[in-house]
């Protein structure tokens, strides 16, 4: 027996010698990755610029508290002098109503800075671990993911400043060990010096052109680099690093017809806007930078609802004397919108006649009659007639643009966005590919420094290349004007510009605003140049008081 | 980490000596018999458990004639002879052969056995806040889950619903107020000493023998390390050694809608809607319908009369060495909201047989299989849907789009047609050995384990007469979850008595792992929907995932209880656990607590006084904790930003949160006085505690400036306090031959605060964590009245305004609102609760009638706002006392857009509420009646549920935490039980 209890006590002395408590208790997560998991080699840093795409992509999607419906950049576009909001409702009455509306509870504006800092803390991170990091890649292989990197740092620095001037700088991988209760707002022009080392570097490293159209490539660098010199008034440079650009022939304009529609109606302007015509691997060479979505692929599905924003709620418009709504949700009428973001009627009146940015193709003046059961009656005012099948039925053209309860269907929407899903035409989301720069916005950028260096014949010769591939006469020297510079911005790059930015850096905001646009002319005053800091970014400075814009 | 070692290889070295010690024979035997019978009817006793004193197990049961036999080894040993609701007895054999016996009906529950964790203490020796819950609110009531039982029932623990159900599973406890913020505030539940993860309705509450609450640091903190939220200690029905008996009990019944709040139908709508934006605001579809008067209430459709059914069959019985239990019960519940069904089957088995003389072998094992199948519809849209929409199509199906020109708006009866299949099975069994130990009078072993398997299944599919099927071309989701759990125990017992002195001892070491996984599929595209969600396999796009979690404990506890002449008692225990949760310098915590006791009845000075029946004071302080948060908290994690290049997918990944190393646990501070107190012969009993609980290290999710790229980190921050006063009274008020009327009454208050957040005193905002005020106390603008045609409107703290836009209280007089001007709103901790049961008894005729309330709440009622019509007034709202210019009334402001002036402005009203929760009338045959159709049991009983609410609150319930979920229930049953 005794034997026995030796034999026993010696076997759970063993069986225990083996484990130890601590192993016990340790934390391992199998199904989720930390950062040191993914930053051990080349494709780590990768995927984690594939998750910077991700985030940059996330600008022309809805923002998560209404994601199909808020667009997260709403603010670049609409409450300025070529857009308004053709609805009432809370993201629209602000840039409407302005007033107590404009206030920093307003959880959009939350959503905006906070989905910026993420970004920018993703970036940071990529950019001190390629420092840190013992990883087997060549020094060129490096400078390339870290220039992709800054680029989109300093792109994101971007929105913050033209949004709301001075903002919190931070350059470093945020830690759990290291929570700022006193962050200070950096002055501009410091945040600004910051892009320009950002941007100069992503000039160096970034190849001229890729093969691949997910990498990120010099000419959008330089593009943001010239614009950024137009900010802080260093406008040689800017007109140096614009002219990279554009005498660039990577980069050249498209002027012809190409791609998937070449044989069909359209213009050399309007093919760039259609789906497998926006990357540079499908002939664009204007594109400086795409963003990529794909229908039924993982990574693909990016909740886009440019075109659900801007297409306007057609189905609804009422003709005739029976006061029928005759056009239905279809492909040939651009798909499924719910036109809460819609052109100023100034803005659609800029365009000469012959100028292909302001033809049908990129404009929806009016609606045809494809269905026999739903005729008006009473005579179609364009035709002199009784409407009839086949009719182009025209939005009215006299009307102007205010803040309605309903939104107005009875008013035109840009086609640039046109798109829809495969699966639902109804569907709230697209899935093409779209530019988010190319280089008409640097010709715009270059005029703007050759004007304020004094240079009206350069200035006009920039606005000219434009012009004349879109087939509208040419301006004179004498002619250029901020103004002029700023209408010539609004024809080309209508809701694809950031236009609250343009107006910002060239102080014309809420002067244009009050000429142009009538929905919001009576309300916006000089306070509402900038964005309020959001109250969560204040409340959560507890330790520093964290000084507001003025005027709130 | 040494010791830990050393005790754990102790303790098992231990056990493995037990298992290979050879059984010893024990001394010359002989043999006692006698009969057990009532004092009062001097009936024979059957079941009643007759023990050797200090020999653990070893005993024998009286049969149906009353009679026991037993061998004793020793003329001087002591028998105790116990039985449910009779006080126990113990007697000496004196070289006696044959002893009979009267039991007493127990008049007091002092004697009476309470499950303490990791064993059992009477209750005159229990220094703790331990309550547990009268019987009846386990028995003949529509409970599909025993915390719907404890509503009320309890001082101290306060039970609150989120919204209706059939399974009733959304409710939350809170034992004595609201400590954490970001851990759980839920307790820790233990059933059959294992502990329990998973759904309440997951065990039959019929199963359920008794339920103690450990409310206190010294009854709780054997469980030390989630011990801060109370813990509710549930022992299932066991054997009982007699012959079998065999039951039924089964009900039956409906359930109607309690209350709906007042929904703005047809013409009224229509009136609203012309209001607010004029006829050009109406799709052509509204004004068609409403042409042909053609009005949905959509809460009709939504509800219908629902059902409920159970069928329990038990079976008890045993011998000497080996009792059983078995129950099998079938549940079926159609709840109130179309669709919303619950099934639930379970089984359980718990025996126990003594082996040998020093080896006790038991095992509790339950299965369950609940089907949740059914999608029901969505009630959250079903109270503002358009009553001017269109539901059923020529077809008489429901229209995938109610309104024709808004294709955002699906018809909330959708779900009635979705294909759903929802099961899940749970297996759950605990088992153990207990060991004499030999040599060593009063040492005993118990080897405890507990393993558990939950496996649930939830498939549904979405076909194209849904407008989620219609846009995807059918869409899927198929989800696989098993949930694992494992706690292996190894507890030492000791219990002697030396002259006067008592000693116990508990020690533990316990290991408990537990993980989890969960396997999603979402796919859409299909070529048809005729295989529904068995079809994965064809479809156009599929995304699948994969998660899994785990977390261990390891724990060492010991408890001294010392007793001296039963009069001054003292418990110590001390409790060190580890969590894997927390960070590596921060895994282990201790917790010790002290409590003293004193029988102030049992000195001799107080022993001639009458009518004082017992008087115990306890005091109790020490430390408990919680650890309940979700494991990889410490970690900084990466989450899935994936991007595409052209036709392919870029894995993408960024930082989305960020990591914490000296993550740890959160630690309550208790300090609990109490007396207990029986006077009148016992007719009056009860007990009165006061506690006050600090708790510091607040597991928090702090907000943090969003320019860290995140808006929120896991800490150890602040302080909150619980401060409360716990009064329960038992009354027999009337006890008259043939009738009686008892009360049972019980009242908590509770004050909550916050001490502290960040040890600088002051507030967080962001976080609205506000010191001096409750956690999640509301905050926001003060709604202040409507501006008036008397008023200047131009100028006004909101700037201009119009006459019937609302007026926001001016907070700190700058003659600017903004956001400074948001303040605490209402008063989230009532001023107190309260229960009260009364029983009514004649000859057979038996009456409960159970009454709850919740005193001095004040809340903002989201119904309150003109917000949710949205802005083109696709949806309707709550009728409101609206202003109007010849209705000058400060209700509510005029249905206008914009009259909030863009601000949320909530309106806080009472929901303060007393209900009528059950009534419950039941006739229990007796006498010849009986022995003539050979029953020992027969009853019949009808029960009424919440049958009335006072209250003043306006909308959907009181007690809701949402007021657009599915209604209270009003329920109806008859029932009978019958034992053979």
């Amino acid at each position: 027996m005794k034997t026995l209890y030796i034999a026993s006590l010696a076997l759970c002395a063993i069986l225990l010698g083996t484990a130890c408590s601590k192993d016990i208790l340790k934390e391992e997560s199998p199904s989720s990755l930390t950062a040191e998991q993914l930053f051990k080699d080349k494709s780590g840093f990768e995927y984690a610029l594939n998750g910077l795409h991700s985030q940059v992509r996330m600008y022309r999607a809805g923002q998560p508290s209404d994601p199909t419906n808020n667009l997260m950049c709403t603010q670049a576009v609409i409450g300025v002098d070529n857009g308004y909001g053709n609805y009432r409702v809370a993201l629209i009455d602000v840039f409407n109503l302005y007033g107590n509306y404009y206030s920093p509870s307003f959880s959009h504006f939350d959503m905006v800075f906070e989905w910026l800092y993420q970004t920018i803390n993703a970036a940071n991170t990529i950019v001190n671990r390629a420092e840190k990091a013992e990883i087997n890649w060549t020094e060129a292989e490096k400078n390339a993911i870290v220039a992709e990197a800054r680029l989109i740092r300093a792109w994101c620095y971007r929105h913050l400043t033209y949004l709301w001037g001075d903002v919190p700088l931070t350059l470093t991988e945020s830690s759990g060990t290291a929570i700022k209760t006193d962050w200070e707002r950096t002055p501009v022009s410091e945040v600004r010096k910051t892009m320009e080392a950002d941007l100069l570097f992503a000039e160096q490293y970034l190849p001229e052109v890729s093969a691949s159209d997910i990498r990120l490539i010099k000419g959008a660098a330089q593009h943001y680099l010239a614009e950024l010199y137009l900010a802080t008034g260093e406008y040689d440079k800017a007109k140096t690093v614009a002219t990279r650009v554009v005498a660039n022939l990577n980069y050249r304009l498209v002027t012809a017809r190409y791609g998937v529609n070449k044989n069909n109606p359209g213009t050399a302007f309007s093919d760039m806007f259609l789906s497998g015509n926006s990357k540079r691997s499908e002939g664009n060479t204007e594109a400086l930078w795409v963003i990529q979505n794909e229908e039924q692929v993982i990574g693909g599905e990016a909740n886009n609802i440019m075109r659900r924003s801007w297409v306007n709620r057609y189905e609804t418009f009422k003709v005739g004397n029976n006061n029928i709504s005759p056009f239905p949700v279809s492909e040939e009428n651009g798909g499924r919108g719910i036109g809460r973001l819609a052109p100023t009627r100034w803005a659609m009146n800029l365009y000469a006649a012959n100028d292909e940015r302001g033809s049908d193709h990129i404009w929806r003046h009016y609606y045809i009659l494809r269905d026999p059961t739903k005729i008006p009656t009473g005579t179609n005012p364009r035709t002199g007639v009784p409407y009839k099948l086949g009719d182009a039925v025209y939005l009215p053209t006299n009307t102007v643009e205010k803040h309605a309860s309903t939104g107005n269907p009875a008013w035109p929407s840009t086609r640039k966005w046109d798109n829809t899903s495969k699966l639902d035409m109804s569907g709230a989301v697209q899935y093409n590919d779209q530019f988010l720069l190319r280089t008409a916005e640097t010709y715009l950028v270059l005029a703007e420094a050759n004007f304020r260096l004094g240079d009206l014949e350069g200035a006009a010769d920039a606005i000219n290349a434009l012009r004349a591939r879109a087939k509208a006469s040419s301006v004179t020297a004498a002619q250029v004007t901020i103004d002029l510079i700023l209408d010539e911005r609004s024809r080309e790059l209508f809701s694809e510009e950031d236009r609250r930015y343009a107006l910002v850096r060239t102080r014309k905001l809420v002067e244009r605003v009050k000429l142009y646009n009538k929905a919001a002319a009576p309300n916006i005053t000089d306070r509402d140049t900038l964005l309020p800091i959001p109250q969560t970014v204040i409340d959560a400075n507890l330790t520093k008081r964290m000084p507001q814009n003025s005027g709130w | 980490m040494l010791t830990s070692l050393s005790l754990k290889k102790r303790l098992l070295c231990f056990s493995f000596l037990l298992v290979f010690a050879p059984a010893l024979l024990l001394a010359q035997r002989t043999t006692v018999k006698g009969t057990v019978k009532d004092e009062s009817k001097n009936t024979p006793l059957a079941g009643v458990s007759v023990m050797l004193k200090g020999s653990g197990n070893q005993g024998a049961v009286t049969d149906d004639k009353g009679v026991f036999s037993l061998s004793v080894s020793h003329p001087n040993d002591t028998l105790i002879f116990s039985n449910v609701g009779y006080a126990t007895q113990e007697i000496p054999v004196h070289n006696r052969q044959v002893i009979n016996v009267l039991l007493m009906l127990s008049s007091s529950s002092l004697e009476d056995v309470v499950v303490v964790g990791y064993g059992t203490q009477k209750r005159k020796d229990i220094t703790g806040a331990v309550v547990s819950v009268d019987k009846q609110r386990l028995e003949n009531l529509p409970n599909s889950n025993f915390a719907q039982a404890l509503q009320g029932a309890l001082p101290g623990v306060s039970i609150n619903a989120s919204g209706g159900g059939a399974e009733g599973n959304s409710v939350s406890i809170l034992v004595r107020g609201r400590k954490s913020v970001l851990a759980s505030n839920a307790p820790l539940i233990v059933m059959d000493g294992i502990p329990y993860n998973g759904y309440l309705s997951d065990i039959n509450p019929s199963d359920i023998a008794s339920l103690e609450v450990l409310k206190d640091a010294s009854a709780a903190a054997i469980y030390g390390s989630r011990a801060a939220n109370g813990v509710f200690l549930i022992t299932t029905k066991r054997g009982v050694a007699g012959k079998p008996v065999i039951s039924y009990d089964g009900y039956a019944g409906i359930q109607e809608v309690s209350n709906l709040p007042p929904v703005l139908q047809g013409e009224d709508f229509y009136n609203f809607k012309l209001t607010r934006l004029g006829i050009g605001g109406f799709r052509p579809s509204e004004l068609e319908n409403y042409g042909q008067k053609n009005f949905t209430n959509w809460l009709d459709l939504a509800t219908r009369k629902g059902s409920r059914v159970q069928h329990t069959l038990t079976a008890r019985g045993g011998g000497n060495n080996f009792k059983y239990y078995a129950s099998l019960a079938y549940m079926d519940v159609k709840g109130i909201a179309l669709n919303d069904d619950f099934k639930r089957v379970s089984s359980r088995v718990n025996l126990e047989a003594n082996l040998t003389s020093w080896l006790t072998y038991g095992t509790n094992t339950q299965l369950t299989f609940n089907d949740r199948s059914g999608e029901e519809a969505t009630f959250s849209s079903v109270y503002t849907m358009n009553p001017l929409a269109t539901v059923y199509d020529s077809n008489g199906n429901p229209t995938i789009y109610p309104i024709r020109e808004e294709l955002g708006v699906s018809n909330p009866l959708a779900p009635t047609l979705a294909n759903s299949l929802n099961n899940s099975y749970k297996f759950q069994t605990t088992n153990y050995l207990q060991v004499k130990v030999p040599f060593i009078k009063g040492l005993s072993y118990r080897f405890n384990t507990g393993a558990d398997y939950l496996g649930r299944t939830t498939n549904t599919y979405w076909g194209r007469n849904t407008a989620t099927g219609y846009e995807k071309k059918g869409s899927l989701s198929q989800g696989r979850s098993i949930e694992r759990n494992l706690v292996l125990e190894n507890i030492v017992n000791y219990d002697r008595s030396f002259d006067k002195h008592t000693i116990g001892f508990t020690g533990l070491y316990g290991y408990e792992y537990r993980n989890s996984s969960t396997t999603s599929v979402n796919a859409e595209d299909f070529p048809d929907d005729v295989l529904t969600f068995y079809q994965a396999s064809v479809a156009g796009f599929t995304k699948s995932s994969t998660s899994f979690e785990k977390e261990t404990l390891l724990s060492q506890m010991a408890r001294l209880n010392y007793s001296y002449d039963s009069r001054y008692l003292l418990t110590l225990t001390a409790r060190r656990d580890g969590y894997s949760g927390f960070s590596e310098d921060h895994k282990f915590a201790f917790f010790p607590v002290a409590a003293v006791g004193w029988n102030i009845t049992n000195e001799k000075f107080l022993s001639n006084i009458r009518h004082l029946d017992n008087l115990k004071l306890r005091l109790s302080y020490g430390s408990v904790g919680n650890q309940a948060i979700t494991p990889y908290q410490t970690l900084a994690k990466l989450g899935g930003r994936h991007y595409v290049d052209n036709d392919r997918t870029a894995a993408g990944y960024i930082p989305i949160s960020l990591s914490n190393p000296n993550l740890k646990w959160e630690t309550s501070s208790q300090f609990n006085a109490g007396i207990d107190f029986a006077i009148l012969n016992n007719r009056i009993s009860g007990a009165i505690d006061y506690y006050d609980t600090k708790t510091h290290d607040l597991l928090l999710k702090r907000a943090i400036s969003p320019v860290h790229g995140m808006d929120e980190v896991t800490q150890n921050i602040g302080k909150t306090s619980n401060k409360g006063f716990e009064f329960a009274v038992n009354s027999m008020n009337i006890k008259k031959k043939h009738f009686t009327w008892s009360t049972n009454l019980n009242f908590s208050l509770n004050r909550n605060k916050w001490v502290d957040v960040y040890g600088d005193g002051k507030n967080d905002t962001a976080s609205k964590y506000f010191i001096g005020y409750p956690v999640g106390a509301d905050f926001g603008y003060v709604y202040d009245g409507v501006y008036q045609l008397t008023d200047d409107t131009l100028k006004t703290p909101l700037g201009k305004v119009g006459a019937g836009y609302a007026k926001i209280r001016d907070v700190n007089g700058d003659n600017v609102i903004n956001e400074s001007d948001r303040t605490i709103l209402g008063k989230i901790e009532p001023d107190f609760v309260w229960g009260m049961a009364n029983t009514f008894k004649y000859k057979n005729l038996s009456l409960y009638i159970f009454v709850h309330g919740v005193q001095g709440r004040e809340e903002p009622n989201s119904l309150m706002s003109d917000n949710n019509v949205s802005s083109d007034v696709r949806y309707t709202t709550v009728v409101k006392n609206w202003w109007t210019p010849t209705n000058p009334t400060n209700d509510f402001y005029a249905n206008r857009i914009g009259a909030t002036s863009g601000k949320t402005v909530p309106i806080i009203q009472n929901s303060s509420f007393i209900r009528l929760k059950d009534v419950l009338l039941s006739y229990d045959f007796s006498g010849n009646l009986l022995e003539k159709v050979k029953l020992s049991k027969l009853r019949v009983y009808v029960e009424g549920r919440n049958l009335a609410t006072i209250t003043k609150w306006k909308g959907l319930d009181p007690e809701f935490s949402s007021q657009t979920t599915i209604p209270l229930q009003k329920e109806f049953l008859v029932g009978i039980s019958i034992s053979l």
